[in-house]
């Protein structure tokens, strides 16, 4: 379980900057330049909409991993992934499974879904998406092994270019991250790989759902 | 988006399961959850601190054990493993007045009967009294599987095959037994233990077998505290540096012995016969036999007990010699199997004397058998005209994962031309 309790940034400054939703404008500028780089974009007024846009986009008994993510815990994304029997939940198979002798198993399952479901540090205006990952096992689905990818970003990670994309990680994302990690697991997080995803050569593979609500860090 | 995204824990709730090391109750539920994949926190009643972070206590009225917290945060005291999985949604009712087969049992064979027969447009339902998979569910790693060059577990292969009959249509009902099965009409009528009736046109019996008790005073009384029936995957983790003692010399002790030999500090393996090789593949013999901290005692047989409230020794006897005091913090039994026929009386199936259903063309040298049609039965058809068995649950059947699955996918042509003779198939 995460926690879903987000701790307050330590410099409001910063908080400010990389928390204000963006501007119509800029979300439809964003939206249009996903689409130039081969990712479809889909616009939610809600999270609600959002959600529904996310059930009409998985196949019914597919299998599908959520990352963790406090957009789609937010929203109701992640428990509809993991519990309402539509799909086959790989969070919920891999968790039972015996670490020692099915880790083969393991590593196969989490690498290849059907559908990977899950969120972004930072949209840019020129269409690209940017993530940082602790371990880094969830960056591999995402370029290229799960079948599909669906992306839920509340439009307050909407900024200008890839720089600035990467201060949000590093000034506003960690921090907050860092915290939940150690609450949650006792352990610290860490920008130990970072993914920056341009363009997508395979035409409907990668999904990006923008929310006009603040949602997730 | 976490960054910490190495950990695949469910991010909804999962059901929290309080209670004792030494509860035989705690290790029933434990064993069906595990059994069915189904992901669960548990707490040991005995750690004030584990207690206090769930119930925000730090001790549990001893009758209110074993405790469930379901998802939604609702309780079930002195929780029953039937109170668990109904409030787990896990309990379902028949959706159909009548089906084309009804399976019982959800193993190996069962499984590749429903697969097939769904997929062939049988209407197709499956009791099954505990969880999908039988025996072989429980296995660490089937390594000669065909098709699985690195092996695949049992418990992979019970919830592929599982999504696989589900995805063509075949019904799947848990946590309920089979009670009963009676003629109606030109079909049968299967009972389980709530009350619940399924018609259906054929039976397929491929309840497998359970394991056969351990013969030795006051192993029972010990179920859950330490002693174990069959691999017992829930219980994988609690034996880290653990000592651990299996007995049996099949397949399935060997799995069990693999298994445990990841997590336990000493296991040792105990076998009545004179050598692994007469009932162990080749493949785990070398396995078992391999790994540093696994001990195989040949021609050797437990004999007594010793315990305070949980396990702590096992009595062994090697060959004639005097018996022998053996510290143990678990004892896993997979000795041979008793056929699970329950139902099979109802109708009048016969059996041999271990009680395995007998089929085919061995029916007609039963006394007693009662054929009542001119031709033979069919093969793996009992003495019952539309009731067919297969897997370990037959007289004859070859004890092996995939001859059960064989036996499965077979038996459903053999349904097939039974319903078309009975006409309106």
């Amino acid at each position: 379980m995460t926690d879903q309790q987000v701790v307050a940034h330590p410099d409001a400054a910063v908080s400010a900057e990389f928390t204000e939703l963006a501007s119509d404008e800029r979300i439809a500028k964003a939206a249009a330049a996903l689409e130039r780089n081969g990712i479809r974009s889909l616009l939610a007024a809600t999270g609600a909409d959002a959600r529904a846009l996310v059930g009409s986009l998985l196949t019914a008994g597919a299998e599908v991993y959520n990352n963790t993510s406090q957009t789609l815990e937010a929203i109701g994304v992640a428990d509809d992934i993991e519990r309402s029997g539509r799909y086959q939940p790989l969070r919920l198979r891999l968790y039972r499974m015996d670490r020692e002798m099915q880790r083969r198993e393991m590593r196969i399952l989490a690498t290849s879904p059907d559908y990977v479901v899950g969120s972004v540090h930072a949209l840019t205006e020129g269409g690209s998406l940017v993530i940082a990952s602790a371990s880094g096992s969830q960056l591999g689905p995402l370029v290229s092994g799960a079948g599909h990818v669906i992306l839920v970003i509340g439009a307050q990670k909407i900024v200008g270019d890839v720089a600035t994309g990467m201060r949000r990680i590093y000034e506003y994302c960690y921090p907050l991250e860092d915290a939940r990690a150690r609450r949650a697991y006792g352990v610290a997080s860490g920008v130990n790989n970072i993914l920056i995803i341009n363009k997508v050569m395979t035409p409907g593979r990668v999904t990006a759902v923008i929310v006009k609500e603040r949602l997730g860090f | 988006m976490s960054m910490f995204d190495y950990d695949a824990r469910p991010v909804t709730p999962v059901p929290v399961l309080v209670g004792t090391t030494t509860s035989r109750g705690a290790y029933a539920i434990r064993d069906f959850l595990s059994r069915n994949g189904y992901p669960f926190e548990w707490v040991d009643a005995g750690q004030p601190d584990a207690v206090r972070a769930v119930l925000g206590v730090a001790e549990v009225e001893p009758s209110a054990l074993p405790l469930c917290i379901l998802p939604d945060g609702s309780r079930l005291p002195a929780a029953t493993v039937e109170q668990v999985a109904a409030g787990l949604g896990m309990v379902a009712a028949p959706s159909l007045p009548e089906y084309d087969l009804t399976i019982v049992g959800a193993g190996p064979a069962g499984l590749a009967a429903a697969v097939n027969a769904a997929s062939e447009g049988l209407r197709t339902i499956v009791v099954e009294a505990v969880a999908p998979g039988g025996q072989a569910g429980t296995t660490s790693m089937i390594e000669n599987y065909l098709g699985f060059p690195n092996g695949i577990s049992g418990s992979e292969l019970a919830i592929r095959a599982t999504v696989q009959a589900r995805r063509f249509g075949a019904e799947l009902l848990l946590a309920r037994p089979l009670v009963g099965v009676s003629a109606d009409g030109p079909g049968y009528v299967a009972e389980l233990s709530d009350g619940t009736l399924i018609r259906g046109r054929a039976v397929l019996f491929a309840s497998g077998v359970e394991w056969r008790r351990l013969d030795v005073p006051g192993v029972d009384d010990l179920l859950g505290a330490g002693v174990y029936y069959g691999a017992g995957p829930s219980e994988a983790l609690a034996c880290t540096g653990s000592r651990v003692v299996v007995v049996g010399g099949g397949n399935s002790a060997g799995q069990a012995v693999v298994r445990f030999s990841r997590y336990a500090q000493q296991v040792t393996l105990l076998v009545r016969g004179r050598d692994l090789g007469a009932s162990m593949s080749q493949y785990l013999i070398d396995h078992v036999t391999a790994i540093p901290n696994v001990e195989v005692r040949v021609r050797t047989q437990v004999v007594g007990v010793e315990a305070d409230d949980r396990l702590r020794a096992v009595i062994v006897r090697s060959g004639d010699s005097t018996a022998v005091r053996s510290p143990a913090d678990a004892l896993f039994i997979c000795i041979g199997g008793a056929p699970r026929n329950d139902g099979a009386a109802g109708i009048g199936l016969v059996t041999n004397t271990a009680g395995y259903l007998v089929t085919g063309s061995d029916v007609a040298r039963e006394p007693g058998s009662d054929w009542p049609l001119p031709t033979e039965p069919l093969p793996l058809e009992t003495n019952r005209p539309g009731v067919f068995a297969a897997g370990d649950v037959r007289c004859g059947s070859v004890k092996r994962c995939a001859a059960a699955i064989g036996e499965g996918s077979m038996a459903v042509a053999l349904v097939h031309r039974r319903l078309a003779e009975a006409g309106g198939d």
